[in-house]
Protein backbone atom coordinates (compact mmCIF):
# COMPACT_ATOMS: atom_id res chain seq x y z
CA UNK A 1 0.00 0.00 0.00
CA UNK A 2 1.45 3.28 -0.85
CA UNK A 3 0.28 6.70 0.77
CA UNK A 4 0.06 9.91 -0.65
CA UNK A 5 1.85 12.13 1.45
CA UNK A 6 1.91 15.28 -1.14
CA UNK A 7 -0.54 17.67 0.42
CA UNK A 8 0.01 20.42 -1.91
CA UNK A 9 -4.01 20.28 -2.97
CA UNK A 10 -5.06 20.72 0.39
CA UNK A 11 -3.13 23.65 0.40
CA UNK A 12 -4.26 24.75 -3.00
CA UNK A 13 -8.26 24.02 -1.91
CA UNK A 14 -7.73 25.95 1.38
CA UNK A 15 -6.56 29.37 -0.79
CA UNK A 16 -8.72 28.91 -3.64
CA UNK A 17 -12.07 28.77 -0.84
CA UNK A 18 -10.58 31.67 0.49
CA UNK A 19 -9.68 33.56 -2.68
CA UNK A 20 -12.63 32.83 -4.73
CA UNK A 21 -15.24 33.20 -2.22
CA UNK A 22 -16.86 36.52 -3.98
CA UNK A 23 -16.74 35.13 -7.49
CA UNK A 24 -17.93 31.59 -6.01
CA UNK A 25 -21.05 33.11 -4.46
CA UNK A 26 -21.74 35.00 -8.11
CA UNK A 27 -20.97 32.18 -10.28
CA UNK A 28 -24.15 30.50 -8.42
CA UNK A 29 -27.26 31.09 -9.80
CA UNK A 30 -29.01 32.74 -7.12
CA UNK A 31 -32.56 32.08 -5.38
CA UNK A 32 -32.93 35.74 -4.65
CA UNK A 33 -31.59 38.80 -5.79
CA UNK A 34 -31.98 42.02 -2.48
CA UNK A 35 -31.22 45.04 -4.48
CA UNK A 36 -30.87 48.36 -2.26
CA UNK A 37 -33.70 47.33 0.27
CA UNK A 38 -34.46 49.39 3.05
CA UNK A 39 -37.16 48.77 5.40
CA UNK A 40 -39.36 51.30 7.31
CA UNK A 41 -41.17 51.10 10.91
CA UNK A 42 -43.21 54.18 10.49
CA UNK A 43 -40.59 56.99 9.66
CA UNK A 44 -38.15 54.60 11.68
CA UNK A 45 -35.47 53.00 9.09
CA UNK A 46 -34.69 49.23 10.56
CA UNK A 47 -32.39 48.06 7.37
CA UNK A 48 -30.90 50.44 4.81
CA UNK A 49 -29.70 49.78 1.71
CA UNK A 50 -29.24 46.18 1.78
CA UNK A 51 -28.12 44.14 -1.23
CA UNK A 52 -26.95 40.85 -1.16
CA UNK A 53 -27.56 37.67 -3.52
CA UNK A 54 -28.88 34.68 -1.90
CA UNK A 55 -27.23 31.40 -3.83
CA UNK A 56 -29.95 29.00 -5.11
CA UNK A 57 -29.96 25.30 -2.57
CA UNK A 58 -26.98 26.72 -0.12
CA UNK A 59 -28.36 28.05 3.39
CA UNK A 60 -27.32 31.28 4.13
CA UNK A 61 -27.00 32.49 7.74
CA UNK A 62 -28.05 36.15 8.56
CA UNK A 63 -26.37 36.64 11.74
CA UNK A 64 -25.82 40.44 13.93
CA UNK A 65 -26.13 41.89 17.28
CA UNK A 66 -29.78 41.63 18.58
CA UNK A 67 -32.20 44.43 17.03
CA UNK A 68 -30.14 44.87 14.33
CA UNK A 69 -32.43 44.01 11.21
CA UNK A 70 -31.72 40.61 10.29
CA UNK A 71 -35.57 39.65 11.26
CA UNK A 72 -37.12 42.44 9.35
CA UNK A 73 -34.96 41.66 6.37
CA UNK A 74 -35.83 38.04 6.16
CA UNK A 75 -39.49 38.93 6.59
CA UNK A 76 -39.38 41.45 3.97
CA UNK A 77 -38.60 38.09 1.55
CA UNK A 78 -41.46 36.64 1.45
CA UNK A 79 -43.58 39.86 2.24
CA UNK A 80 -44.52 38.55 5.97
CA UNK A 81 -43.80 42.42 6.86
CA UNK A 82 -47.43 43.47 4.34
CA UNK A 83 -48.97 42.32 7.73
CA UNK A 84 -47.71 44.47 9.82
CA UNK A 85 -48.96 48.18 9.69
CA UNK A 86 -46.66 50.98 9.00
CA UNK A 87 -44.22 48.40 7.49
CA UNK A 88 -42.76 49.77 3.75
CA UNK A 89 -40.12 48.27 2.04
CA UNK A 90 -38.09 50.09 -0.82
CA UNK A 91 -35.72 48.90 -3.63
CA UNK A 92 -36.23 45.30 -5.30
CA UNK A 93 -36.00 41.82 -3.82
CA UNK A 94 -36.09 39.98 -6.92
CA UNK A 95 -37.27 36.48 -7.34
CA UNK A 96 -36.72 34.43 -10.62
CA UNK A 97 -36.17 37.62 -12.33
CA UNK A 98 -39.80 39.11 -11.12
CA UNK A 99 -39.98 42.00 -7.91
CA UNK A 100 -41.81 40.10 -5.24
CA UNK A 101 -42.96 43.87 -4.70
CA UNK A 102 -44.56 44.47 -8.23
CA UNK A 103 -47.71 45.81 -7.69
CA UNK A 104 -49.47 42.89 -9.93
CA UNK A 105 -47.71 39.88 -7.54
CA UNK A 106 -49.58 38.29 -5.27
CA UNK A 107 -48.64 38.14 -1.25
CA UNK A 108 -50.83 34.91 -0.80
CA UNK A 109 -48.52 33.07 -4.22
CA UNK A 110 -45.20 34.85 -2.86
CA UNK A 111 -45.98 32.85 0.65
CA UNK A 112 -46.23 29.62 -0.93
CA UNK A 113 -43.50 29.73 -2.51
CA UNK A 114 -41.47 30.81 -0.04
CA UNK A 115 -42.09 29.38 3.23
CA UNK A 116 -41.42 30.48 6.44
CA UNK A 117 -40.89 28.56 10.15
CA UNK A 118 -40.59 30.45 13.46
CA UNK A 119 -38.79 30.37 16.42
CA UNK A 120 -41.35 29.21 18.75
CA UNK A 121 -42.99 26.22 16.94
CA UNK A 122 -46.33 27.06 15.98
CA UNK A 123 -48.44 24.06 15.01
CA UNK A 124 -51.94 24.92 15.11
CA UNK A 125 -54.38 23.06 17.06
CA UNK A 126 -55.07 20.53 14.52
CA UNK A 127 -53.82 16.77 14.08
CA UNK A 128 -50.70 16.45 12.42
CA UNK A 129 -52.05 15.26 9.47
CA UNK A 130 -54.45 18.80 9.02
CA UNK A 131 -51.24 20.69 10.13
CA UNK A 132 -49.18 19.67 6.81
CA UNK A 133 -52.42 19.15 4.71
CA UNK A 134 -53.64 22.57 5.61
CA UNK A 135 -51.74 25.28 3.25
CA UNK A 136 -52.21 22.75 0.16
CA UNK A 137 -56.23 22.75 1.06
CA UNK A 138 -56.78 26.17 0.94
CA UNK A 139 -54.30 26.44 -2.11
CA UNK A 140 -56.97 23.89 -3.52
CA UNK A 141 -54.41 21.22 -4.27
CA UNK A 142 -55.81 18.59 -6.16
CA UNK A 143 -53.64 15.52 -6.22
CA UNK A 144 -53.36 12.80 -3.98
CA UNK A 145 -53.40 14.45 -0.27
CA UNK A 146 -52.06 11.57 1.17
CA UNK A 147 -49.41 10.92 -0.90
CA UNK A 148 -48.31 14.88 -0.39
CA UNK A 149 -48.72 14.62 3.82
CA UNK A 150 -46.65 11.38 3.96
CA UNK A 151 -43.75 13.18 1.22
CA UNK A 152 -43.73 16.26 3.38
CA UNK A 153 -43.36 14.79 6.71
CA UNK A 154 -40.30 12.43 4.96
CA UNK A 155 -39.00 15.26 3.52
CA UNK A 156 -39.04 17.04 7.23
CA UNK A 157 -37.43 14.10 9.02
CA UNK A 158 -40.54 13.31 11.16
CA UNK A 159 -42.08 10.49 9.31
CA UNK A 160 -41.01 7.72 10.97
CA UNK A 161 -42.37 9.34 14.73
CA UNK A 162 -45.56 10.30 13.66
CA UNK A 163 -46.91 7.94 10.93
CA UNK A 164 -49.24 6.22 13.69
CA UNK A 165 -50.28 8.88 14.83
CA UNK A 166 -51.37 11.22 12.26
CA UNK A 167 -54.84 11.81 13.89
CA UNK A 168 -53.22 13.22 17.09
CA UNK A 169 -53.00 16.41 17.39
CA UNK A 170 -49.61 18.30 17.03
CA UNK A 171 -49.47 20.20 20.08
CA UNK A 172 -48.82 16.77 21.82
CA UNK A 173 -45.30 16.25 19.95
CA UNK A 174 -41.89 17.06 21.58
CA UNK A 175 -40.81 21.12 20.90
CA UNK A 176 -38.24 19.80 17.85
CA UNK A 177 -40.83 17.65 16.53
CA UNK A 178 -43.74 20.54 16.69
CA UNK A 179 -40.70 22.31 15.23
CA UNK A 180 -40.21 19.38 12.33
CA UNK A 181 -43.61 19.60 11.27
CA UNK A 182 -43.90 23.27 11.12
CA UNK A 183 -41.01 22.78 8.74
CA UNK A 184 -43.08 19.94 7.23
CA UNK A 185 -46.27 22.50 7.03
CA UNK A 186 -44.11 24.74 5.37
CA UNK A 187 -42.60 22.56 2.51
CA UNK A 188 -46.02 21.19 1.89
CA UNK A 189 -46.99 23.93 -0.02
CA UNK A 190 -43.73 22.66 -2.43
CA UNK A 191 -41.52 26.14 -1.83
CA UNK A 192 -38.33 26.20 -3.39
CA UNK A 193 -36.92 28.55 -0.82
CA UNK A 194 -37.63 28.66 3.16
CA UNK A 195 -36.94 31.58 5.77
CA UNK A 196 -36.02 30.48 8.87
CA UNK A 197 -36.34 32.91 11.63
CA UNK A 198 -34.21 31.45 15.08
CA UNK A 199 -35.98 27.79 14.47
CA UNK A 200 -33.85 26.37 17.21
CA UNK A 201 -33.49 28.61 19.88
CA UNK A 202 -36.40 27.07 22.05
CA UNK A 203 -34.66 23.61 21.54
CA UNK A 204 -32.47 21.63 24.20
CA UNK A 205 -29.09 20.82 22.01
CA UNK A 206 -30.65 17.36 20.39
CA UNK A 207 -33.53 18.96 18.20
CA UNK A 208 -31.27 21.42 17.35
CA UNK A 209 -28.74 18.95 15.60
CA UNK A 210 -31.62 17.23 14.31
CA UNK A 211 -33.31 20.65 13.20
CA UNK A 212 -29.34 21.46 11.39
CA UNK A 213 -28.98 18.11 9.79
CA UNK A 214 -32.41 18.77 8.20
CA UNK A 215 -31.54 21.21 6.88
CA UNK A 216 -28.63 19.92 5.28
CA UNK A 217 -30.66 17.37 3.82
CA UNK A 218 -33.06 20.31 2.69
CA UNK A 219 -30.89 22.48 0.51
CA UNK A 220 -30.75 19.65 -1.80
CA UNK A 221 -34.12 20.70 -3.08
CA UNK A 222 -34.46 23.99 -1.24
CA UNK A 223 -32.66 27.60 -0.66
CA UNK A 224 -32.82 28.05 3.05
CA UNK A 225 -32.08 31.61 4.75
CA UNK A 226 -31.30 30.99 8.41
CA UNK A 227 -31.63 34.60 11.13
CA UNK A 228 -29.72 33.09 14.57
CA UNK A 229 -28.18 34.20 17.14
CA UNK A 230 -26.25 30.93 17.61
CA UNK A 231 -22.58 31.86 16.05
CA UNK A 232 -22.00 27.93 16.48
CA UNK A 233 -25.31 27.30 14.26
CA UNK A 234 -24.12 30.11 11.90
CA UNK A 235 -20.71 28.12 11.94
CA UNK A 236 -22.05 24.72 11.37
CA UNK A 237 -24.95 24.63 9.47
CA UNK A 238 -24.53 27.57 6.80
CA UNK A 239 -22.78 27.69 3.10
CA UNK A 240 -22.47 31.26 3.59
CA UNK A 241 -22.73 34.09 6.39
CA UNK A 242 -24.41 37.83 6.08
CA UNK A 243 -23.18 40.10 8.64
CA UNK A 244 -25.40 43.04 9.68
CA UNK A 245 -25.08 45.24 12.31
CA UNK A 246 -26.58 48.90 12.86
CA UNK A 247 -25.53 52.48 12.19
CA UNK A 248 -26.03 55.32 15.23
CA UNK A 249 -29.07 55.85 13.63
CA UNK A 250 -30.66 51.96 14.17
CA UNK A 251 -30.67 50.96 11.10
CA UNK A 252 -29.18 47.57 10.20
CA UNK A 253 -27.33 47.10 7.16
CA UNK A 254 -24.64 44.70 5.56
CA UNK A 255 -21.31 44.71 6.87
CA UNK A 256 -19.70 41.80 5.21
CA UNK A 257 -21.03 38.80 3.24
CA UNK A 258 -18.77 35.51 2.38
CA UNK A 259 -18.61 31.59 2.54
CA UNK A 260 -18.92 30.48 6.48
CA UNK A 261 -15.53 29.39 6.52
CA UNK A 262 -13.95 32.94 6.10
CA UNK A 263 -16.35 34.69 8.41
CA UNK A 264 -14.95 32.41 11.23
CA UNK A 265 -11.66 31.77 10.56
CA UNK A 266 -10.63 35.29 9.21
CA UNK A 267 -13.27 37.66 8.24
CA UNK A 268 -12.40 40.58 6.36
CA UNK A 269 -13.73 43.17 8.35
CA UNK A 270 -13.13 44.19 11.99
CA UNK A 271 -16.75 44.86 12.55
CA UNK A 272 -17.46 41.40 11.86
CA UNK A 273 -14.01 40.25 13.45
CA UNK A 274 -15.39 42.15 16.92
CA UNK A 275 -18.88 40.67 16.77
CA UNK A 276 -18.06 36.83 15.80
CA UNK A 277 -15.64 37.01 18.42
CA UNK A 278 -17.74 38.39 20.99
CA UNK A 279 -16.19 41.70 21.26
CA UNK A 280 -19.20 43.35 20.02
CA UNK A 281 -22.90 42.95 20.20
CA UNK B 1 -18.00 87.46 35.81
CA UNK B 2 -15.20 86.26 33.99
CA UNK B 3 -15.72 83.15 31.53
CA UNK B 4 -13.94 80.73 33.28
CA UNK B 5 -16.54 81.39 36.64
CA UNK B 6 -19.54 79.95 34.40
CA UNK B 7 -20.68 76.85 35.35
CA UNK B 8 -20.45 74.61 32.55
CA UNK B 9 -23.89 73.35 31.08
CA UNK B 10 -23.91 69.60 29.58
CA UNK B 11 -24.79 69.75 25.95
CA UNK B 12 -28.58 68.67 25.19
CA UNK B 13 -28.87 64.97 25.37
CA UNK B 14 -28.30 64.30 21.78
CA UNK B 15 -30.44 61.05 21.99
CA UNK B 16 -33.76 62.26 23.07
CA UNK B 17 -34.65 63.07 19.18
CA UNK B 18 -33.68 59.96 18.35
CA UNK B 19 -36.18 58.01 20.15
CA UNK B 20 -38.46 55.78 18.51
CA UNK B 21 -42.34 56.37 19.06
CA UNK B 22 -43.88 53.76 21.03
CA UNK B 23 -45.98 52.17 18.95
CA UNK B 24 -42.63 51.85 16.02
CA UNK B 25 -40.68 50.33 19.28
CA UNK B 26 -43.65 47.74 20.00
CA UNK B 27 -43.17 47.06 16.11
CA UNK B 28 -39.74 46.36 15.56
CA UNK B 29 -39.76 44.80 19.80
CA UNK B 30 -42.55 41.99 17.91
CA UNK B 31 -40.16 41.34 14.59
CA UNK B 32 -36.53 41.70 16.18
CA UNK B 33 -37.21 40.45 19.37
CA UNK B 34 -35.58 43.50 21.34
CA UNK B 35 -35.79 47.05 20.91
CA UNK B 36 -32.76 48.01 18.51
CA UNK B 37 -30.47 49.47 20.26
CA UNK B 38 -27.19 50.64 18.96
CA UNK B 39 -24.34 47.71 19.86
CA UNK B 40 -21.86 48.33 21.77
CA UNK B 41 -18.04 46.80 22.80
CA UNK B 42 -18.78 43.91 25.15
CA UNK B 43 -15.97 42.87 28.06
CA UNK B 44 -14.32 39.34 26.88
CA UNK B 45 -13.61 39.12 31.08
CA UNK B 46 -12.71 35.23 31.02
CA UNK B 47 -11.52 34.78 27.34
CA UNK B 48 -8.88 37.35 27.21
CA UNK B 49 -8.03 36.99 30.83
CA UNK B 50 -6.85 32.99 29.38
CA UNK B 51 -5.87 34.12 26.26
CA UNK B 52 -2.96 36.42 28.86
CA UNK B 53 -2.06 33.29 31.02
CA UNK B 54 -1.20 31.02 27.86
CA UNK B 55 0.59 34.13 25.88
CA UNK B 56 2.94 34.27 29.20
CA UNK B 57 3.31 31.01 29.08
CA UNK B 58 4.21 31.04 25.70
CA UNK B 59 7.20 33.77 26.32
CA UNK B 60 8.40 32.22 29.90
CA UNK B 61 8.88 28.74 27.68
CA UNK B 62 10.60 31.11 24.60
CA UNK B 63 12.55 33.19 27.11
CA UNK B 64 13.74 29.74 28.30
CA UNK B 65 14.55 28.15 25.42
CA UNK B 66 16.63 31.23 24.32
CA UNK B 67 18.65 31.12 27.47
CA UNK B 68 19.46 27.01 26.77
CA UNK B 69 20.58 27.88 23.71
CA UNK B 70 23.13 30.76 24.51
CA UNK B 71 24.00 28.37 28.07
CA UNK B 72 24.83 25.20 25.65
CA UNK B 73 26.99 27.76 23.48
CA UNK B 74 28.62 29.03 26.48
CA UNK B 75 29.42 25.38 27.81
CA UNK B 76 30.86 24.46 24.41
CA UNK B 77 32.93 27.60 24.30
CA UNK B 78 34.61 27.11 27.72
CA UNK B 79 34.65 23.46 28.02
CA UNK B 80 32.15 23.64 30.99
CA UNK B 81 30.79 19.90 31.63
CA UNK B 82 28.61 21.25 34.51
CA UNK B 83 27.06 24.17 32.91
CA UNK B 84 26.58 21.36 29.86
CA UNK B 85 24.72 19.29 32.10
CA UNK B 86 22.72 22.12 33.52
CA UNK B 87 21.37 22.40 30.36
CA UNK B 88 20.37 19.20 30.18
CA UNK B 89 18.75 19.11 33.49
CA UNK B 90 16.96 22.18 33.05
CA UNK B 91 14.47 20.58 29.74
CA UNK B 92 12.21 19.00 31.68
CA UNK B 93 11.04 22.36 32.37
CA UNK B 94 10.23 23.14 29.42
CA UNK B 95 8.55 20.71 28.70
CA UNK B 96 6.40 21.08 31.76
CA UNK B 97 5.68 24.51 30.62
CA UNK B 98 4.27 22.82 27.03
CA UNK B 99 2.04 20.30 28.82
CA UNK B 100 0.99 23.02 30.98
CA UNK B 101 0.15 25.72 27.96
CA UNK B 102 -1.35 23.30 25.73
CA UNK B 103 -3.68 22.02 28.62
CA UNK B 104 -4.82 25.60 28.54
CA UNK B 105 -5.39 25.94 25.09
CA UNK B 106 -7.13 22.93 25.03
CA UNK B 107 -9.67 23.68 28.15
CA UNK B 108 -9.62 27.43 26.26
CA UNK B 109 -10.82 26.33 22.87
CA UNK B 110 -13.33 23.98 24.47
CA UNK B 111 -15.08 26.36 26.95
CA UNK B 112 -14.61 29.72 25.28
CA UNK B 113 -15.71 28.40 21.52
CA UNK B 114 -13.58 30.87 20.25
CA UNK B 115 -13.44 31.51 16.25
CA UNK B 116 -11.70 34.28 14.17
CA UNK B 117 -8.72 35.90 14.95
CA UNK B 118 -8.90 34.18 18.89
CA UNK B 119 -8.91 31.24 17.36
CA UNK B 120 -6.21 31.32 15.01
CA UNK B 121 -4.20 32.83 17.68
CA UNK B 122 -4.77 30.37 20.08
CA UNK B 123 -4.02 27.34 17.20
CA UNK B 124 -0.75 29.36 16.91
CA UNK B 125 0.46 29.50 20.60
CA UNK B 126 -0.22 25.59 20.59
CA UNK B 127 1.96 25.14 17.67
CA UNK B 128 4.64 27.40 18.98
CA UNK B 129 4.35 25.78 22.29
CA UNK B 130 5.09 22.78 20.41
CA UNK B 131 7.89 23.88 18.71
CA UNK B 132 9.47 25.38 21.59
CA UNK B 133 9.46 22.09 23.35
CA UNK B 134 10.94 20.93 20.71
CA UNK B 135 13.89 23.44 20.15
CA UNK B 136 14.45 23.02 24.09
CA UNK B 137 15.51 19.10 23.17
CA UNK B 138 17.78 20.45 20.11
CA UNK B 139 19.37 22.78 22.94
CA UNK B 140 19.79 19.77 25.17
CA UNK B 141 21.30 17.73 22.03
CA UNK B 142 23.79 20.44 21.34
CA UNK B 143 24.63 20.43 25.86
CA UNK B 144 24.78 16.45 24.94
CA UNK B 145 27.82 17.31 22.46
CA UNK B 146 29.42 20.06 24.41
CA UNK B 147 29.30 17.70 27.36
CA UNK B 148 31.42 15.30 24.96
CA UNK B 149 33.81 17.76 23.29
CA UNK B 150 34.84 19.35 26.83
CA UNK B 151 38.00 17.05 27.50
CA UNK B 152 38.83 17.35 24.21
CA UNK B 153 41.06 20.33 22.91
CA UNK B 154 38.68 22.41 20.52
CA UNK B 155 38.96 21.95 16.42
CA UNK B 156 39.70 25.19 15.33
CA UNK B 157 37.61 27.03 18.34
CA UNK B 158 34.81 24.59 16.89
CA UNK B 159 34.35 26.13 13.97
CA UNK B 160 31.07 28.70 13.65
CA UNK B 161 29.44 26.82 16.70
CA UNK B 162 29.18 30.23 18.76
CA UNK B 163 28.28 32.38 15.73
CA UNK B 164 25.39 29.72 15.05
CA UNK B 165 23.96 29.98 18.29
CA UNK B 166 23.85 33.58 19.01
CA UNK B 167 22.23 33.88 15.68
CA UNK B 168 19.59 31.27 16.44
CA UNK B 169 19.14 32.79 20.03
CA UNK B 170 18.86 36.20 18.63
CA UNK B 171 16.43 35.11 15.72
CA UNK B 172 14.15 33.18 18.10
CA UNK B 173 13.88 36.18 20.50
CA UNK B 174 12.98 38.20 17.65
CA UNK B 175 10.14 36.34 16.12
CA UNK B 176 8.79 35.75 19.83
CA UNK B 177 8.33 39.63 20.15
CA UNK B 178 6.86 39.68 15.96
CA UNK B 179 4.66 37.13 17.61
CA UNK B 180 3.63 39.96 20.92
CA UNK B 181 3.31 42.13 18.14
CA UNK B 182 1.28 39.88 15.92
CA UNK B 183 3.62 41.61 13.15
CA UNK B 184 4.05 39.99 10.04
CA UNK B 185 7.06 42.50 8.84
CA UNK B 186 8.67 41.85 11.53
CA UNK B 187 8.25 37.53 11.27
CA UNK B 188 9.27 37.70 7.70
CA UNK B 189 12.58 39.66 8.10
CA UNK B 190 13.33 36.96 10.91
CA UNK B 191 12.93 33.81 7.77
CA UNK B 192 14.70 35.52 5.87
CA UNK B 193 17.66 36.14 8.56
CA UNK B 194 17.35 31.97 8.66
CA UNK B 195 19.45 31.65 5.27
CA UNK B 196 22.78 33.14 7.51
CA UNK B 197 22.47 30.45 9.85
CA UNK B 198 21.73 28.24 6.88
CA UNK B 199 25.25 29.40 5.59
CA UNK B 200 27.09 29.30 8.33
CA UNK B 201 25.62 25.12 8.87
CA UNK B 202 27.05 24.42 4.95
CA UNK B 203 30.04 26.42 6.05
CA UNK B 204 30.49 24.29 9.15
CA UNK B 205 29.86 21.01 7.01
CA UNK B 206 32.30 21.99 4.42
CA UNK B 207 35.21 22.73 6.62
CA UNK B 208 34.76 19.89 9.30
CA UNK B 209 34.74 17.57 6.27
CA UNK B 210 37.93 19.18 5.09
CA UNK B 211 39.60 18.58 8.95
CA UNK B 212 38.17 14.59 8.92
CA UNK B 213 39.95 13.80 5.74
CA UNK B 214 42.90 15.67 6.74
CA UNK B 215 43.45 13.46 9.99
CA UNK B 216 41.58 10.65 11.85
CA UNK B 217 42.35 12.39 15.26
CA UNK B 218 39.70 14.89 13.61
CA UNK B 219 36.28 12.55 13.07
CA UNK B 220 35.00 11.84 16.13
CA UNK B 221 35.36 15.44 17.41
CA UNK B 222 33.93 16.67 13.88
CA UNK B 223 31.20 14.44 14.54
CA UNK B 224 30.04 15.93 16.96
CA UNK B 225 30.82 19.32 16.04
CA UNK B 226 28.64 18.93 12.91
CA UNK B 227 25.79 17.10 15.04
CA UNK B 228 26.09 20.43 16.92
CA UNK B 229 25.55 22.31 14.32
CA UNK B 230 22.47 20.62 12.69
CA UNK B 231 20.67 20.78 15.68
CA UNK B 232 21.39 24.48 15.98
CA UNK B 233 20.27 24.70 12.09
CA UNK B 234 17.22 22.98 13.13
CA UNK B 235 16.49 25.90 15.74
CA UNK B 236 16.58 27.78 12.78
CA UNK B 237 14.38 26.41 10.74
CA UNK B 238 11.78 25.99 13.85
CA UNK B 239 12.26 29.40 14.26
CA UNK B 240 10.92 30.23 10.53
CA UNK B 241 7.96 27.94 11.32
CA UNK B 242 6.69 30.11 14.38
CA UNK B 243 7.40 33.27 11.71
CA UNK B 244 5.49 31.39 9.37
CA UNK B 245 2.71 31.18 12.36
CA UNK B 246 2.58 34.81 12.96
CA UNK B 247 2.01 35.70 9.72
CA UNK B 248 -1.14 33.36 10.05
CA UNK B 249 -2.17 34.32 12.78
CA UNK B 250 -1.79 38.18 11.57
CA UNK B 251 -3.29 37.72 8.34
CA UNK B 252 -5.09 34.58 7.90
CA UNK B 253 -2.87 33.22 4.81
CA UNK B 254 -0.63 30.64 5.02
CA UNK B 255 2.68 31.85 4.13
CA UNK B 256 5.81 29.52 2.94
CA UNK B 257 8.82 31.48 4.23
CA UNK B 258 11.27 28.75 4.04
CA UNK B 259 10.94 27.66 0.01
Amino acid sequence: MTIDTDASDITLDLHALGETAESEIASLPAAINIRDVSVYYGHFRAVKDVSVDIPRQRITAFIGPSGCGKSTLLRSINRMNDLIPSARVEGEILYHGENLYASYVDPVEVRRRIGMVFQKPNPFPKSIYDNVAFGPRVLGYKGNMDELVEASLRRAAIWDEVKDKLKQSGLALSGGQQQRLCIARAIATEPDLILMDEPASALDPRSTLQIEELMAELKQNYTIIIVTHNMQQAARASDYTVFLTMDDDRAGYVVERDVTMNIFTRPKNRLTEDYVSGRFG
Amino acid sequence: MTDDDRVPVDPPDERVEDELPAEIEALVAQVEGVVPEPAVPIRRGMLDREERLIKDGILRMGSQVVDAIRAASDALERHDIEAATQVIKDDPFINELQRHVSGLILVTIATQQPVARDLRYLLTLDHVASELERMGDHAGSVAKQARHLAPEPPLQRNMHLAEMASLAADNLHAVLRALVDADPDQARRVARRDDDLDVLWHRTWDEVAVLMRESPDNVDRGMRIMLAAHYIERIGDRTTNIAEDVVYLATGEIEDLNP
